[in-house]
């Protein structure tokens, strides 16, 4: 629930929306008001007080009549004393582009794909008619997203293999707490037993996942879950790039404390990574938009992953 | 009486003008009728009732300013709301599923000027009605990520209906200036794409692609209607379903975990854009083999061999 304080603008309309709900239901507790729009009650007071005080003091006119002995019980209601006004604007033209751009982007996620409900608000929000394209994501990931779901709702822990980004497959029991989904990937925010603290875990490298009946520690259910997926890594490298403007989400798909530099066309930057024979990868993928200046030992890492990415390891399919 | 905050002035202002008669108020009637104007000296005033009108049309309440010569000439300039903006569709509620989705899609936006919109949309959208909370889908949390520098000023320009001007640089060629009408913004596969038009065509450009400023040109943009941007969206759909790419896994790779363990060895996959499907590809290193289209699979050689060049 954002607690924080609203500037003019929001708490305005946060008082029209109170307005348009009280209008049309009637009475409404404080209570549930602040559940209903996700403030804190002095916020919600606030705009109840915004909509006691619109008096048009040229005219000596009310435009809506509070009643403040039922707002003192926590009871919100008010009569309309001949205002015009009776509901909220309709969505500006921002606020229906973020909103549509957030479902847009709920529609691609495998667990929303086909949700009739979802595709109703599409319309009603965004006049969104057209599906909204997934790169073949199977059912596999689906089916985990299920799993994991049920084991979240239930409060239960998993156990199931997981492949680091090292390739190393290891036996894990995890805590499950949430589910996040980061420009394409999903990820596991869980407790891991095995390193004794809330991890990440790709879902494409999770392999073999089973539901156990044993309910997830308290400890685990009080963890504070990192803003950032990556977490904080034990052994951090510095790595110094440079990167074409094309390939400048390498800067935000790692940690980076340094400053980054352009310079001739090219952002110049450090990255801190947790090991440089995954770097490889990271670097590889830019296809040479991204360079490593160094360490030494970085450049040479990159080098050789892209140097064994070269030599096909797969057999041909017409082999014997 | 109390000073009026900044939300109860906005408040009031609103409700006057909604009351206003069909010939609209002056701003002398605005004046005289808004405690927070009323108890302020000449110029503070102005200064108040400027940002106050900028203030409720970035709201989306269209406030219009008429002239009427039959008035003098300090009232001739009349303000009036269009009735039109407080209009809600008849038939619209939501269901407590609906309202979740709307969270989340609040939730989802992680960037200074879109989330606090998106968060003001939905509170709006909450006037509709009370409904029972769903705690089902609580447990995701979606994060979209607009870093791009470019995403800021195209937003803006879309909702103020601005022409821009950038330089674009497609895969294999030198970077171009582009003037356009921009239209939405979405993300598709991971990236941000811009819908917009130029030379009287709906195109698409990619966000990773302007390698430029994005500066406004001054002039306003042309505005393509709900029918045409749906079109184009659906042709884009169209044309993603009809790139496909097929490809070889080794099993039990990390490759072949990541595209669903697939009982076959070989899979088809569609794309929007030949050289981002590269470099996903590129991730998986010796893992994946791609049987066709021939010019993904050059493209991907001469990408690896130029990291290799890069890195000597």
């Amino acid at each position: 629930m954002p607690k924080q304080e609203l500037d003019g603008e929001e708490l305005f309309n946060l008082a029209l929306s109170i307005v348009g709900l009280i209008l049309k239901e009637g009475p409404h507790q404080v209570d549930e008001l602040v559940e209903h729009f996700g403030y804190s009650e002095k916020t919600i007071r606030r705009a109840v007080s915004t909509i006691a005080n619109s008096e048009d003091v040229g005219n000596f006119k009310t435009h809506f009549y509070l009643d403040d002995d039922l707002l003192e019980s926590g009871e919100v209601d008010f009569s309309s004393a001949g205002s015009v006004l009776t509901a909220p604007p309709v969505l500006s033209k921002r606020q229906a582009t973020s909103l549509a751009a957030g479902l847009d982007y709920l529609a691609s996620l495998p667990q929303f794909a086909n949700n009739p409900e979802l595709t109703k608000i599409r319309e009603a929000i965004g006049g969104a008619t057209s599906a909204v394209h997934s790169r073949a994501k199977p059912s596999r990931e689906a089916a985990l997203l299920e799993q994991l779901q049920q084991a979240v709702l239930g409060e239960v822990a998993i156990e199931c293999d997981y492949v680091n980004q090292l390739g190393e497959r290891a036996t894990r029991r995890i805590d499950p707490l949430r589910i996040d989904f980061v420009l394409d990937k999903h990820y596991l925010r869980g407790f891991c037993h095995k390193n004794q603290a809330v991890r990440s875990f790709r879902l494409d490298r999770i392999l073999n996942c089973s539901i156990t009946a044993d309910p997830i520690s308290a400890d685990s259910k009080a963890a504070e879950i990192p803003e950032e997926v990556f977490g904080t890594l034990a052994q951090e490298i510095s790595v110094k790039i440079s990167a074409d403007p094309e390939a400048a989400e390498i800067f935000w798909n790692f940690p980076s404390y340094s400053e980054i530099v352009i310079r001739d066309g090219k952002l110049t930057g450090e990255i801190m990574v947790g090991s440089l024979k995954a770097l490889g990868r990271h670097i590889t993928r830019y296809g040479g938009l991204v360079r490593v200046l160094e360490p030494e030992a970085a450049v040479i890492a990159v080098r050789n992953f892209a140097k064994a990415a070269l030599k096909p390891q797969l057999t041909p399919s017409n082999e014997d | 009486m109390a000073k009026q905050s900044p939300a109860q002035r906005l408040f009031t202002l609103t409700c006057c003008l909604l009351a206003a008669p069909r010939l609209g108020l002056s701003k002398q009637d605005i004046f005289d009728s808004v405690q927070a104007y009323a108890e302020s000296s000449s110029d503070a005033r102005e200064k108040m009732f400027e940002r106050d009108k900028t203030s409720l049309r970035e709201m989306g309440v269209a406030l219009e300013v008429i002239e009427i010569e039959a008035f003098d000439d300090a009232r001739s300039h009349r303000y009036l709301i269009s009735k039109g903006s407080f209009d809600w569709p008849m038939d619209l509620s939501l269901s407590a599923t609906q309202l979740q989705l709307l969270e989340l899609a609040a939730r989802a936006w992680n960037n200074r000027l879109m989330s606090p919109s998106a968060q003001s949309g939905l509170t709006r959208l909450k006037a509709l009605g009370v409904v029972p909370s769903n705690r089902e889908l609580a447990i995701f949390t979606p994060r979209l990520i607009a870093k791009h520098q470019s995403f800021e000023p195209l937003a803006i320009a879309i909702s103020e209906q601005q022409q821009v001007r950038f330089s674009y640089r497609k895969p294999d060629a030198e970077a171009q200036a582009r003037q356009l009408d921009p239209q939405k913004l979405r993300f598709i596969e991971g990236q941000w794409v811009l819908l917009a038009i130029e030379n009287n065509e709906l195109k698409n450009f990619l966000l990773r692609r302007i390698v430029s400023e994005v500066k406004p040109t001054g002039e306003s943009a042309k505005q393509a209607s709900a029918a045409e941007i749906s079109a184009a969206e659906a042709d884009l759909t169209g044309f993603i379903e009809s790139q496909e790419a097929v490809l070889e896994l080794q099993p039990e790779s990390e490759a072949w975990w990541h595209f669903g363990a697939p009982d076959s060895a070989q899979i088809k996959i569609h794309f929007m854009d030949e050289a981002l499907l590269a470099e996903d590809l590129m991730e998986f290193g010796g893992e994946i083999r791609v049987l066709s289209p021939e010019s993904l699979a050059a493209r991907i050689e001469s990408g690896l061999k130029k990291v290799v060049s890069d890195h000597a």
